[in-house]
C-alpha cells in the first residue's frame, strides 16, 4: 500500500508529464504546408499574366449605359437621382473618404492599375490607391469559413479550368457598393456572392467575367464582363498610391523633423486654401 | 496679387475640394466636359501626391490685369508615370500651357486634358494602350 508520500509523488510525475505534453487545442490549428519544389514548378504551366493590368477605361464607360445592374426597383430610383446629380455637376462621390472600393467596385470601376502574382496555392491581387489595395485568392482546395469575418474585398477561392480562373467571393461587408461610376451605385446591403471567370482575351488583354448575385440590392445575378489592357514598361509597375495622403502636408515640426500635418480644415470640412 | 485673385484662388480651391476631402478619389463631374480651356502662364506649384496630382498656375487674364493662380487636378502618380510624366516633369516658375476641362460653376479650376511644355513636348493625363508586341 502506498504511502502518502510515494502518492504524492506520483502526482507530482504525473503532472509534469501532462505540462510537457502538447495542448491539445494547438494540435487542431490548421496550418499551410511548406509548398515543395514541385508546387513551385507547377506555376509554370499557369497562363502568363505577368505584367501591370491597367482598367480599360474606355469599355467601363461603355459598360455604365450598355449593360447597367439589374437594380432592385427602390435601388433603381436612387440611381436615377444619382445620375441626375451626376450629370448636373454635383456628384456624390462614393470614394472620396478613402475607404477601399472593395469588391466587386475595384474590378467594376477602378481608374488603377493592377499586378497578379502567382505562388502556391494562392493568388493574389495586387493595386495601387485605398493604401491596402489586397486580394487573396486561394487556390489551395480550402472551402469558404462558414462564418467568414466580413471585409471590403470578401473571402476568395478559386481554381483552375483550363486557363481560366474561376473565384468564388463571399463575405464582403454590406456596406461595400456595387458601383457604375465613381458618383453612381449602391451598398451590396449584405449577402453578396461573386462568381468571377479571369482568363486572356486576347494578347495583353485580361477579361473578368463578374457574376454577381446580391439579393438586397440587384433583382437578378448581374452579369458583365470587364478589360483590363497589359502593360510592361519598368515605369508601368503599380506604385504606393496612398489615398489619405491627400489629407496632410509635408512640414518640419519644432525639432525640425519631417513629419506630416493635417492639412486645415475649414468650418466646412473642406480643406482650407493655403496661404490662407 | 491681388486681393480679388487671392480671393479666386480660395473659392476655386474650396470648390475644387467641396467633394471631400482634399485629393480623395472622386467623380470629375464638377468640370465641364464641353468646354475647354487653355491656362497659358507660369507653374507655381506641381503637387506630386497621392491620390490626385495638382497643378497651380499663375495665368495673366488676356484682357489684362494681375495674373490670376488656376488649379487643376489630374489623375494619380502612378497613372501619370505610366503616361511617362515623373514628379519633376514640372517645376515652379516653368512656362506651361496647360488645357482643362475648368470647373462648370466658373471658378479658377479645372480637370487636366493635356500640358505643352515650354520647349514644346506634350503629356496626357491618361494611360495609353497596351505596348504593340510587348504584351
Amino acid at each position: 500500500m502506498p504511502s502518502r508520500l510515494s502518492l504524492s509523488a506520483v502526482l507530482t510525475v504525473l503532472g509534469v508529464l501532462i505540462q510537457a505534453a502538447p495542448a491539445p487545442a494547438a494540435e487542431l490549428l490548421p496550418s499551410t504546408p511548406a509548398p515543395t519544389a514541385k508546387d513551385w514548378a507547377s506555376l509554370a504551366s499557369l497562363p502568363d499574366w505577368s505584367g501591370t493590368w491597367v482598367p480599360d477605361m474606355r469599355d467601363q464607360g461603355l459598360q455604365e449605359t450598355s449593360n447597367p445592374p439589374p437594380w432592385t426597383p427602390s435601388v433603381a430610383a436612387e440611381m436615377r437621382q444619382a445620375e441626375a446629380e451626376e450629370a448636373s455637376g454635383a456628384p456624390r462621390g462614393l470614394f472620396i473618404n478613402c475607404l477601399p472600393e472593395g469588391m466587386p467596385s475595384w474590378m467594376l470601376i477602378s481608374h488603377n492599375a493592377m499586378e497578379i502574382l502567382f505562388t502556391p496555392g494562392q493568388v493574389t491581387l495586387l493595386g495601387e490607391s485605398d493604401g491596402n489595395r489586397l486580394r487573396r485568392i486561394y487556390t489551395d482546395g480550402r472551402a469558404h469559413p462558414a462564418d467568414p469575418d466580413p471585409s471590403f474585398h470578401g473571402h476568395s477561392i478559386g481554381h483552375w479550368e483550363g486557363d481560366t480562373l474561376v473565384v468564388d467571393t463571399v463575405g464582403v461587408l454590406p456596406e461595400t457598393f456595387i458601383a457604375i461610376s465613381e458618383s453612381v451605385g449602391a451598398p451590396n446591403d449584405g449577402d453578396m456572392h461573386i462568381v468571377e471567370r479571369i482568363h486572356l482575351a486576347g494578347p495583353g488583354v485580361l477579361h473578368d467575367d463578374l457574376e454577381i448575385t446580391a439579393p438586397h440590392a440587384l433583382s437578378k445575378t448581374w452579369k458583365t464582363t470587364r478589360v483590363f489592357l497589359r502593360h510592361r514598361l519598368v515605369r508601368d509597375a503599380i506604385s504606393e498610391g496612398v489615398c489619405l495622403q491627400g489629407l496632410f502636408a509635408e512640414s518640419k515640426d519644432k525639432a525640425g523633423h519631417a513629419v506630416f500635418i493635417p492639412v486645415p480644415q475649414d468650418s466646412g470640412g473642406n480643406v482650407a486654401p493655403k496661404g490662407q | 496679387m491681388t486681393r480679388l485673385a487671392i480671393s479666386g484662388v480660395a473659392l476655386a480651391t474650396l470648390a475644387l475640394l467641396s467633394a471631400g476631402p482634399a485629393g480623395a478619389h472622386h467623380s470629375f463631374a464638377m468640370f465641364d466636359p464641353t468646354k475647354v480651356v487653355v491656362l497659358d502662364g507660369a507653374v507655381k506649384e506641381f503637387s506630386w501626391t497621392n491620390p490626385h496630382v495638382s497643378i497651380r498656375i499663375m495665368v495673366k487674364p488676356k484682357a489684362g490685369g494681375e495674373p490670376e493662380l488656376w488649379t487643376v487636378e489630374l489623375t494619380s502618380p502612378g497613372n501619370l508615370t505610366r503616361a511617362g510624366w515623373t514628379r519633376t516633369t514640372l517645376k515652379p516658375g516653368d512656362a506651361a500651357e496647360v488645357s482643362i476641362h475648368p470647373l462648370r460653376n466658373g471658378e479658377h479650376g479645372g480637370g487636366f486634358l493635356k500640358l505643352k511644355t515650354a520647349s514644346g513636348q506634350i503629356f496626357v493625363g491618361g494611360s495609353p494602350g497596351p505596348q504593340q508586341g510587348v504584351s
